[in-house]
């Protein structure tokens, strides 16, 4: 009852005209930079959070994730009218999103995108509100070993998962964990790496770092290739279409469901929520070969599968202090800078604090109904500017939000080393989610190293016998053995064993 | 011989996207690196002065990571390797990677040069991003490809000059007059 009533409060506290116009604003900005290409809900939470510094803490991380929520929202339009993903989110609303735009039905796939994001973003805020508080209660159980699982867990997931190369992925997890440990380290103090620049003292700040990663190497990205992409035309109505989603509600529902399902993964980012939410409906689908083609369905499972796992990834960001993505790394970084600390302690000191972020994700996906209802035409002549004038513009404001934070130019330059770095490494097929995920809980795996030891005397065996640190060492272990040929030889011989055995038994069930 | 350079043992569970080439010398750098690490960490002051317990050393987590990255990078080193990595010649030279690496170098130069350079040494903000974007714009309307576009005009000098004015004016008036925050 308590927390129906702090939710209720929460609700209540927002219905200001000041705080809807954080909204739209927060909204408004996210969807631009979702619909230009390249430019991230990561870079625009980032870029956000130095501009709203000076704000109250609620009106500032309501405008962050209304930022979230737009960006996601917006990329769908550049993946439909332009087959680019705003976002890397949208890469799966490209195929049937933009096959439906050139058959003369833009609109009606912009529709469709805009009511799948407005109901599963939803859908995900119940979840958020419903499992938040189960979580942070059930890791309040965690001690040292645990939380060490728990990192390295993010870090060897997001690395797998995210992009084709899982041992890049990891390399990258170990560069960001290691960038983690530049700078004073958290029990002694004593400066690692820093080679007596007392600058460094301080360690990589996660804004100019995050500014450099997502900003700048987008920049040099989208400055070296000159082909510019045609728009296809808006002829058709872009209202929102709910009498679809009335008609795909099993579409909608399931790819809710996974959207927040791969929203509780750490780092594992919204493409995953979005691509697996595809399969599974084409998997599902009686019309398997119109995706790809133009398929309602492939649409609706794209967008809803994306925009559910938002509310998704905020679940472990506050329960356990695990950022589920690169953008709610950054909207955790905000809530730290603006005094609140998520993680398992979060229930006890701010317990109302998790049920206003769910009604700021509640106002986040009314304010993308409203710009989806009334401002889809005007927002789309952003993607008429030639990227020759955009990207100077974009670096301006990455150089001010590397800035902006700590008011130190040092920030400016770790910005652009991270940036090229970034740019270089990007080229080569490695992908950003793990570096992120490796720097934003780098201290948590170091602390929970060295205070276990301690605390086992030097022992390893509470990181391996304690219940929950079996589980998360098995799922680690396991997925990282996976990629040895013969285990994934020995797993794929045991699985095909068992489906055999399974359909025997069925068999011999039928037969008699 | 030729079952023990069998491709199938290797194939990884996905397409890779960069070729074995890139891969190869991207094993050797992630193993020099992680070497460097792992040196770093051990020479690294164990504190035995202040009689820290020896399990917290603050080496021991580098180490591991410069370890793992050693690990990794040959991994990924001789998994390119055994895909032909050294075998392969490197892409002949075109038109088209030749303007973008030149693309490259200038962007990375004009981005450089705003932010170490003209930003924080006393030149006002709104000059020195004043100074960039103009720059910046012309440099890459002189690099495209579309010959209209390649021409300098005093109509497009002076669109440019109007959008970096326009640009470094409201990126001051946001974010230190309405939302206080402050600028380089």
């Amino acid at each position: 009852m308590q927390g129906l009533a702090d939710l209720g409060h929460a609700y209540l506290s927002f219905l200001n005209p000041m705080t809807l116009a954080y909204g739209l604003g927060g909204a408004f900005v996210g969807i631009v930079m979702g619909i230009l290409p390249g430019l991230s809900a990561t870079l625009a939470i980032a870029l956000l959070t130095t501009l709203t510094i000076k704000l109250q803490a609620n009106d500032a991380i309501l405008v962050l994730i209304c930022s979230y929520v737009g960006a996601l929202y917006g990329g769908s339009r550049t993946a439909i009218l332009l087959n680019i993903p705003g976002t890397a989110a949208n890469a799966a609303s490209c195929a049937d999103g933009h096959a439906l735009a050139l058959r003369g039905e833009a609109g009606r796939a912009i529709g469709i995108a805009t009511s799948g994001a407005f109901v599963s973003t939803l859908f995900g805020v119940l979840c958020l509100a419903a499992f938040t508080p189960l979580l942070a209660e059930v890791a309040l159980s965690f001690g040292a070993f645990e939380f060490f699982w728990l990192a390295l867990f993010g870090v060897v997931i997001s690395g797998s998962i995210v992009g084709n190369d899982p041992i890049k992925g990891w390399l990258m997890g170990l560069l960001g964990l290691f960038l983690a440990q530049v700078g004073q380290e958290g029990l002694y103090a004593h400066d690692r790496f820093t080679f007596g620049w007392d600058e460094l003292s301080g360690g990589i700040a996660l804004i100019p770092a995050l500014v450099g990663a997502f900003g700048l190497a987008e920049v040099l990205t989208t400055l070296a290739d000159p082909v510019e992409r045609k728009l296809v035309d808006l002829r058709d109505s872009v209202l929102p279409r709910f009498r679809e989603i009335v008609q795909y509600w099993r579409t909608v529902l399931r790819s809710g469901v996974i959207g927040v399902f791969t929203g509780l993964l750490p780092g594992v980012g919204e493409d995953a929520g979005s691509w697996m939410s595809y399969a599974a409906a084409k998997a599902a689908s009686k019309e398997k070969e119109q995706f790809g083609k133009g398929s309602i369905d492939g649409l609706m499972a794209a967008e809803t599968g994306d925009m559910a796992s938002i509310p998704g990834h905020i679940i472990p960001c506050l329960a356990l202090g695990i950022p589920g993505s690169a953008p709610s790394a950054v909207l955790m970084a905000a809530m730290i800078i603006h005094g609140i600390q998520p993680g398992p302690m979060l229930m006890i000191q701010h317990p109302q604090f998790v049920y206003e972020v769910v009604a700021m994700t509640t106002l986040a996906s009314v304010t993308i109904l409203l710009f989806g209802l009334f401002g889809v035409r005007p927002l789309l002549y952003v993607l008429r500017v030639r990227r020759a004038v955009l990207m100077p513009i974009v670096f301006v404001l990455c150089v001010v939000g590397a800035f902006a934070t700590a008011s130190r130019l040092f920030d400016v330059y770790v910005m652009l080393a991270i940036g090229v770095g970034a740019f270089l490494l990007r080229r080569r097929g490695y992908e950003m989610a793990p570096l992120v995920l490796g720097l934003v809980l780098g201290h948590l795996l170091d602390k929970s190293l060295r205070r276990g030891l301690v605390l086992s005397d030097g022992g390893l065996a509470p990181f391996f016998t304690r219940p929950i640190c079996m589980g998360f060492a098995a799922v680690t272990l396991f997925t990282i053995l996976l990629y040895v040929p013969a285990f994934r030889a020995a797993v794929a011989q045991a699985r095909g064993a068992i489906a055999g055995a399974v359909r025997g038994l069925l068999a011999r069930r039928g037969g008699s | 011989m030729s079952a023990q350079h069998e491709p199938a043992d290797l194939t990884p569970a996905v397409e890779l996207p960069t070729s074995p080439r890139v891969d190869f010398y991207g094993g050797c750098g992630w193993i020099a690196f992680g070497v460097a690490v792992l040196v770093g960490s051990l020479t690294m002051d164990r504190l035995e002065r202040q009689h820290i317990n020896p399990y917290t050393v603050p080496g021991l987590l580098p180490g591991l990571l410069g370890i793992g990255m050693v690990v990794l990078g040959t991994v990924l080193a001789w998994r390119s390797w055994r895909r032909g990595a050294l075998r392969i010649a490197a892409p002949a030279a075109s038109r088209d990677r030749h303007d973008e690496r030149r693309r490259i170098g200038l962007a990375i130069l004009l981005c450089g040069g705003y932010g170490v350079v003209l930003i924080g040494h006393g030149l006002p903000f709104w000059l020195a991003s004043t100074v960039y974007v103009a720059g910046a714009i012309l440099v890459f309307r002189r690099l495209s490809r579309d010959p209209q576009e390649r021409r300098f005009t005093p109509r497009s000098v002076l669109q440019a000059l109007v959008i970096a004015v326009a640009t470094a004016f409201i990126t001051q008036w946001v974010f230190q007059e309405l939302f206080l925050v402050r600028l380089p």
